[in-house]
């Protein structure tokens, strides 16, 4: 793949290892993992207990020797250990009966045995001062603390100049302090040294301090690499830069995230998942999604009210996710039913936006709209910028500097609403400023420290920030796209052709928690309901869904602005709509999120199950609702014309170079 | 009254205040053993057992003799206490160190190789459980001679907790200290005296605490059927053939008194040895 043959040290190829079990078969530790690491390079090793990351440390420090496949060093199969590729275990592994000096002596004095004995103390003496540990060197391993042992164990490693050093958790059993000074210390040693390390951690922050490349491992049995990260951060590193480098907190949320995913995927392992079929039902337990948003309303109530029972779904739980990108993943590996998304992701995930495969996603009903507001930082309003108009010459005039503005997920509202408004106003949303996807309470501390210059996002982290003054809104759903959709309920196509009755059951429960959260004489409930830490975990009074704000003391305008008008069910509100659908899609297509679908007429047809939602509204008595839409205008007056897209899309004058493609889709299949 | 801070600290200070202090300590066992030895006066009087009395050790001439002059030699087995006992600790000495250097050898190798373990461990279980004085036949058969049968019963009871503790001590080095053995490729020997005994020593210490107990319960066994030979065991043994109930009754108390002084004294050594371990 790469060009550039960089000398790789140590080759994983291709590695199996599984363990015999005492009533006979056998464990899969580790399935397939093939790992280079080249010379000087800090390799760590991440992932849950049990996932097999000291198993392969093992391997490639030969104490273990795996099940199939190879590892070399230097090219030559490892098939023992050796003092060149050197272990620091975790917990020290000193001999207690001798001291520290003879404990690294008892090293040196067994591999340099060659070398005179004067120039081995003098090594000892070396890496005995290289640790700090010159006062302590007469001392037993159980008269120091554990950072001193550790210490020792270094040293020890060393002193011996192995050609690999392999690090097993060395910081696991410290106190934050210790850990601390020990990291830099083994960090700078490292770079004085240009050794290569392989080290096993399960601490994301150690990961990212001292390593180039973090290799994530998924959980067992057959655990695999999920991942590799390449931490770009110059060295030498000093904690402190490292934690305000802009990759930090990237990087740092893209294990986290990896971390969880596996966490619910084991968790979602561990419970039974026979399909339970009831009632007439072809499956009642059901898993479903969220984040926590006011949004959610519907969700909780139809939990909390008993309306899934009702509908005869007896074992539904609901799932808080921390990203939309859990629930994608959720989606594609089928640990989720169905979810709370954004209303663009149907549409995204089907035309294969995710980056996967197309998998096609349908929606049966619209659960929320509105809801979204843009916010600007207190920075840029004590500058004068109060509108688009002010923000559009602030961006002239601050040409260099870089700009970015928070959005939640590619396919959200947010997005799409921010690129518009944009656009709208001149300002091109991916040259002129840089969005970036960002979870929303890690927005409001980006936005109070400056390093965003707004964001678009829902309630309640839309009025979060101007009613702690980090921030004012500049424009509100009402200002954009009144009634614009926000949130659907989502769910794998296959999913809905296995379990047709499930999926009626469902909408209905869901419909008719819309219709509940839409009574505002139930908001203050609401609000109590979500403030629990299932769901939001904030204060009650965080969470407003449309009346106006009495503690905003700005101009009435701003006011409007900040203040979400929660749409939760009435007529044609909740009905999946192909036309706003279509717009979502273009205005994918626009930004290149995603190629615009040749074969769109087909994908809104099975997107947007209008089928189910009638089958749902009509046996709840709402017929109503059936009532459809008109066409699409947000506030600049632009007409949507939904028989013509593409032609839609040539007027346009700021935009990417978007594609049109065929989308493939397999006919709808049982799961 | 309750006692200021001041009267307690003068309490504690003189020697008395220390000894009431202390009385939990010593208090209980000293009554335990007066409780004992009275009941056993008062049974002993009243003629419900056919015991001698404890006071009548000191009131009979035999055993005031015995008592008073441990050092007498009249020739032949007529010796006093002390010799006895010498001529007994030099046959547990004898037995108990082949034993356990046997123990320590055979346990540190199948402590090491899993397979010897497994091919001799039904044997070494089941020698085990064999009481010495079932050896004293088959070592007479064997040796012939009274000494060196005697030796070996020492040696076959004392060596299996020596043996079974090494080999458990040498299978339960951590396996840190085994990788880190390993890593470093150490020498076999090197191996041996800088991870295998001293990771081992703690279980071997407690095999040979164990062992030593044992060796000094089988040198009565021993010396009982060794007829015509000086030894505290065959003096009991004497006694009882001559029904002399009083010299039985200080033979079995000076046993239990050199016995405990023996474990005691394998515990000081091991704290000395391995310390905190």
């Amino acid at each position: 793949m790469t060009t550039t043959p960089a000398p790789s040290l140590v080759e994983v190829r291709d590695i199996d290892k599984s363990f015999a079990l005492k009533g006979g078969g056998s464990y899969l530790a580790l399935q397939g993992i093939d790992l280079e690491i080249h010379k000087g390079e800090f390799i760590s090793l991440i992932g849950h207990s049990g996932c097999g990351k000291s198993t392969l440390l093992n391997m490639i420090a030969g104490l273990d020797l795996p099940s199939e496949g190879t590892v070399l060093l230097d090219g030559e199969a490892i098939k023992r250990p050796g003092p060149d590729k050197m272990v620091v275990f975790q917990n020290y592994s000193l001999l207690p009966w001798l001291s520290v000096r003879e404990n690294i002596a008892l090293a040196v004095d067994e591999v340099m045995g060659k070398i005179g004995s004067s120039e081995r103390d003098a090594i000892v003496q070396e890496h005995i001062d290289m640790v700090g540990l010159g006062p302590a060197a007469a001392k037993l391993p159980l008269q120091l603390s554990g950072g001193m042992r550790q210490r020792v164990a270094i040293a020890r490693a060393l002193a011996i100049r192995p050609k690999l050093l392999l690090l097993d958790e060395p910081f696991g059993a410290l106190d934050a302090l210790t850990r601390g000074n020990l990291q830099e210390k083994l960090m700078q040693i490292c770079n004085e040294h240009e050794l290569t390390a392989v080290m096993v951690t399960h601490d994301v922050d150690e990961a990212v301090l001292l390593s180039d490349r973090i290799v994530m491992l998924t959980n067992g049995p057959g655990s695999n690499i999920g991942g590799i990260l390449e931490v770009d951060i110059p060295r030498p590193r000093t904690r402190l830069e490292v934690v305000h480098h802009p990759s930090y907190y990237s990087l740092r949320s893209e294990i986290i995230y990896f971390l969880n995913r596996q966490k619910r995927v084991k968790q979602w392992r561990s419970r039974p998942h026979a399909v339970v079929a009831r009632h007439g039902l072809e499956k009642v337990n059901l898993d479903l999604g969220f984040l926590p948003l006011a949004a959610s309303a519907p969700l909780a109530v139809a939990k909390a009210h008993g309306l899934f029972a009702k509908h005869g779904l007896d074992a539904v739980s609901l799932i808080r996710e921390t990203s939309w990108r859990g629930i994608v993943d959720g989606l594609v590996d089928g640990t989720l039913d169905a979810s709370l998304m954004p209303a663009g992701m149907p549409t995204w995930m089907t035309a294969g936006g995710h980056g996967g495969t197309p998998l096609p996603i349908v929606t049966p009903l619209t659960l929320s709209r509105n809801g979204n507001g843009i916010t600007l930082g207190r920075r840029l309003a004590e500058q004068g910028v109060r509108t688009v108009e002010d923000y559009r010459a602030y961006l002239k005039s601050h040409e260099r500097e870089p700009h970015t503005m928070g959005i939640v997920h590619e396919t959200s509202m947010h997005n799409l609403l921010l690129r518009y408004w944009l656009a709208a106003n001149g300002i091109d949303p991916d040259k002129d400023v840089h969005l970036q996807a960002l979870p929303p309470a890690q927005m409001l501390a980006d936005l109070k420290d400056g390093s965003i210059d707004g964001y678009c996002v829902g309630a309640p982290w839309l009025d979060r920030a101007i009613r702690d003054g980090h921030g004012i809104a500049v424009a509100g759903d009402l200002a954009i796209w009144p009634g614009h959709p926000a949130k659907v309920l989502g769910l794998r196509e296959d999913w809905a052709v296995a379990y047709p009755n499930t999926h009626i059951a469902l909408t209905k429960a869901l419909l008719e928690a819309c219709q509940y959260c839409a009574d505002p004489a139930h908001w203050a409930e609401l609000s109590e309901l979500l403030s629990d830490r299932r769901y939001l975990g904030i204060k009650p009074e965080m969470i407003r869904f449309s009346e106006a704000s009495a503690d905003v003391d700005r101009g009435g305008k701003e006011s409007e602005a900040a203040v979400p008008h929660h749409l939760f069910f009435g007529e044609g509100l909740n009905r999946p709509s192909r036309t706003e659908h279509l717009w979502m899609m273009t205005q994918m297509a626009r930004w290149a999120e995603i190629p615009l679908p040749r074969n769109w007429v087909e994908i809104l047809e099975r997107v947007c199950q209008v089928g189910v939602f009638s089958t749902a509204a009509r046996e709840l008595g709402l017929e109503a609702l059936s009532y459809q839409r008109q066409g699409i205008e947000l506030f600049d007056g632009q007409a949507f014309n939904a028989d013509d897209p593409i032609g839609y899309l040539n007027s346009q004058t700021i935009k990417r170079d978007f594609s049109i493609a065929e989308i493939p889709l397999a006919s709808p299949r049982r799961a | 009254m309750v006692p200021t801070p001041a009267s307690r600290k003068a309490a504690s200070s003189s020697p008395l205040g220390w000894l009431t202090k202390s009385s939990a300590n010593w208090l209980p066992p000293l009554l335990g053993t007066g409780g004992f030895l009275l009941l056993w006066q008062i049974l002993s009087m009243t003629g419900l057992i056919a015991l001698p009395a404890p006071a009548s050790l000191f009131t009979e001439e035999r055993t005031r003799t015995l008592i008073l002059y441990p050092f007498y030699d009249r020739g032949g087995l007529d010796k006093g206490l002390f010799w006895q006992t010498l001529a007994s600790l030099s046959r547990v000495a004898q037995g108990y160190t082949l034993a356990a250097i046997v123990g320590i050898a055979v346990g540190i190798t199948i402590g090491l190789k899993p397979g010897i373990n497994r091919a001799f461990d039904p044997l070494f279980q089941f020698l085990r459980m064999v009481a010495p004085l079932a050896w004293v036949p088959i070592a007479l058969v064997l040796f012939q001679k009274n000494q060196p049968a005697a030796i070996f019963v020492i040696f076959i009871t004392a060596i299996w907790p020596i043996l079974i503790n090494t080999a458990e001590g040498v299978r339960q080095i951590p396996q840190d200290y085994r990788n880190v053995a390993l890593v470093l490729q150490m020498s076999s020997r090197r191996f041996f005296t800088k991870v295998l005994i001293p990771s081992a020593l703690p279980y071997i210490f407690t095999g040979l605490r164990i062992s030593i107990g044992l060796a000094w319960l089988a040198i009565i066994a021993a010396e009982i059927v060794m007829p015509g030979s000086v030894g505290i065991g065959f003096f009991v043994w004497d006694a009882y053939q001559q029904n002399y109930v009083g010299e039985i009754v200080l033979g079995v108390i000076w046993i239990g008194a050199i016995g405990l002084v023996l474990d005691r004294l394998m515990a000081w050594l091991q704290t000395r040895i391995s310390p905190g371990q």
